[in-house]
């Protein structure tokens, strides 16, 4: 009778939703309940910060086109990551060496870790990544054009 | 063992489990995908506790993978209901004017904004005002309201540029682009509102 | 490594930090994907008939050209996903992999213009998306608690042990994504006529939940 109870509610599609929201709701209960949680001290790129650089919290550090160390899993099949960690276009350089933090906004574009982590080493994220954009893009395209 | 990442995580689950619980007992479709933007941000939250180069690596896949399901969604909840275009002819705010959201928001706005004092409050207690003048009037333009959100932009836009070359007067810079956002936000809120009304009311 | 239910890697193909590994177990599920994917590309679709109750009367439904099409470029996709899902070797990948089995399935039946099908995918599309929350959470700290997302490394051992939480999270994950418990919920979604194409909805979802479990025993 329960079964059929419990199959009732799965078989209405209304409720999974919800039923999911429940499911999830349970398990962070349970996570807060499993803390704390250990936080390896050998992490994959970490984060240095230098209060003095005018990339503050963006200073990645290194020239461009030499190559500096970057703690990646496995550096024997990245041997060329470590280039473009800092590069600055003539503009956001001057930004950068004019004032204190405009160097690290979007015009200035100081992301070169990013880049090397997005297309490097990690370049078939990436691949995936833009692979479900375009997949929701033709889903939304064909049903927005078929009505 | 509990270290700063172990609160982090315990804030983050904290916040997942509020959200998870409004989303586990809204039965409306399209809150349910309003909410379930907001959800997304918990888990971009739990990639940035991270706290390494990676961590910014990550959330760009996690913010994009969001973004298109988002946008794949409500083209099917578009043509579930069958809303075609549909244009803005004016802008009826009735339906958030009769509840008792606006009263409730504004009277807290203000409430706060007398606590602070000073220029600042004045501003908070200001808008909170100002939304309940916007909520209460029947027929609105949509100039109006397209007027502030550009207004609330450059606002923000000002209180930026003023980090970045007067960083000694951050706490004006972070007022303005408070009140910018909020300012935006509630323009948003009474659009989703106004649109809202329309279906339902 | 002697109880791992995969098997000891046969080989390992890599992409940066990001290894695709084949062992006889994920290279089992990936020719199954494979083999699957080979048939929705050559299969004719199926068409779906209407029987008058009492008499002889019949219909097929109308079916056009264009949705067919879509929806095996649907299915082709969710093939393809799965079979990335089978082989990566990294726990990030995955999830990005489950997440597009999630949204290829989403595609492949809402495409069918019936209001009931069409409310039955939006209500999976919103359990997909809010799937995506435990899923990159799981992975953010899996790499958090292990410093590294490489299930190479996870094989090894030299990590630190994945705790539960992080295990729930994924699993919980790639249920909501491949919603497996729900193939009652699903009957909903299968009044949507293509039987190829529908086919593949399941059998991805059943396939990325079989690899899970291989990742959660890992660490």
């Amino acid at each position: 009778m329960i079964i059929r109870k419990i199959s009732h509610v799965l078989s209405n599609y209304e409720n999974i939703t919800r039923l999911f929201a429940g499911a999830c709701l349970l398990l962070f209960i349970a996570g807060i309940l499993l803390l704390p949680l250990p936080y390896s001290e050998k992490q994959l790129y970490p984060k240095t910060f230098d209060r003095n650089s005018s990339l503050d919290p963006y200073d990645r550090g290194g020239p461009p086109f030499e190559q500096v160390g970057i703690v990646s899993q496995y550096p024997e099949n990245s041997p060329t990551a470590g280039f473009v960690t800092s590069y600055l276009t003539p503009l956001s350089l001057f930004l950068s060496e004019q004032t204190l933090h405009l160097g690290t906004t979007i015009v200035a574009h100081p992301g070169g870790i990013i880049d090397e982590i997005l297309y490097n080493t990690r370049g078939l994220d990436t691949v995936v990544e833009a692979t479900i954009l375009f997949i929701a893009f033709a889903i939304a395209s064909y049903i927005y054009r078929r009505v | 063992m509990w270290g700063a990442y172990s609160y982090g995580i315990g804030a983050v689950m904290v916040a997942a489990v509020i959200a998870f619980f409004a989303l586990s007992r809204e039965r409306d479709d399209l809150q349910k995908l309003l909410l379930l933007d907001l959800v997304e941000m918990v888990g971009l939250g739990v990639i940035a506790l991270l706290g390494t180069d990676l961590a910014e690596a990550l959330i760009l896949p996690g913010l994009t993978v969001g973004i298109a399901e988002l946008l794949a969604l409500s083209q099917i909840y578009c043509t579930k209901e069958g809303i075609l275009d549909r244009p803005v002819t004016g802008l009826n705010i009735e339906v958030i004017a009769l509840a008792d959201a606006p009263l409730i928001l504004s009277l807290f706005l203000v409430v706060y904004g007398l606590i602070l004092s000073g220029f600042t409050g004045g501003a908070v207690a200001g808008l909170g005002l100002v939304f309940l003048f916007l909520s209460r009037t029947f027929r609105e333009d949509l100039n109006l309201l397209e007027m502030a959100s550009g207004i609330s932009w450059a606002l923000w836009i000002f209180a930026f540029f003023v980090f970045m070359f007067l960083p000694q007067y951050w706490f004006v810079a972070l007022m303005g682009a408070a009140v910018g956002i909020l300012l935006k936000v509630t323009v948003k809120m009474s659009l989703v509102g106004t649109m809202w009304g329309e279906q339902h009311g | 490594m002697a109880d791992l239910i995969g098997g000891i890697p046969l080989f390992v193909l890599e992409f940066g930090d990001e290894l695709v590994y084949f062992t006889p177990y994920t290279i089992t599920l990936f020719l199954l994907a494979l083999t699957f994917t080979l048939l929705v590309l050559i299969s004719r679709p199926e068409r779906q008939i209407d029987i008058a109750f009492g008499g002889d009367a019949y219909r097929a439904k109308e079916i056009t050209v264009a949705e067919m099409r879509f929806r095996r470029f649907m299915a082709i996709a969710c093939g393809l996903a799965t079979m990335g899902a089978m082989v990566t070797g990294d726990i990030f990948n995955f999830t990005l992999f489950t997440a597009m089995v999630g949204i290829t399935n989403v595609g492949i039946v809402a495409a069918v213009k019936s209001r009931h099908v069409q409310d039955a995918a939006y209500q999976y599309g919103l359990v997909a998306l809010a799937a995506t929350v435990p899923l990159f959470a799981g992975a953010a700290v899996y790499a958090a608690v292990t410093g590294s997302l490489s299930m190479i490394e996870l094989m090894k051992g030299t990590v630190p042990a994945v705790p539960l939480i992080a295990k729930g999270m994924l699993v919980l994950g790639v249920i909501g994504e491949g919603m497996a418990p729900f193939y009652a919920a699903k009957a909903e979604m299968f009044r949507a006529p293509g039987a190829p194409y529908v086919i593949m909805c399941s059998l991805s979802s059943l396939l990325i939940f079989l690899r899970v479990v291989e990742i959660v025993m890992l660490g």
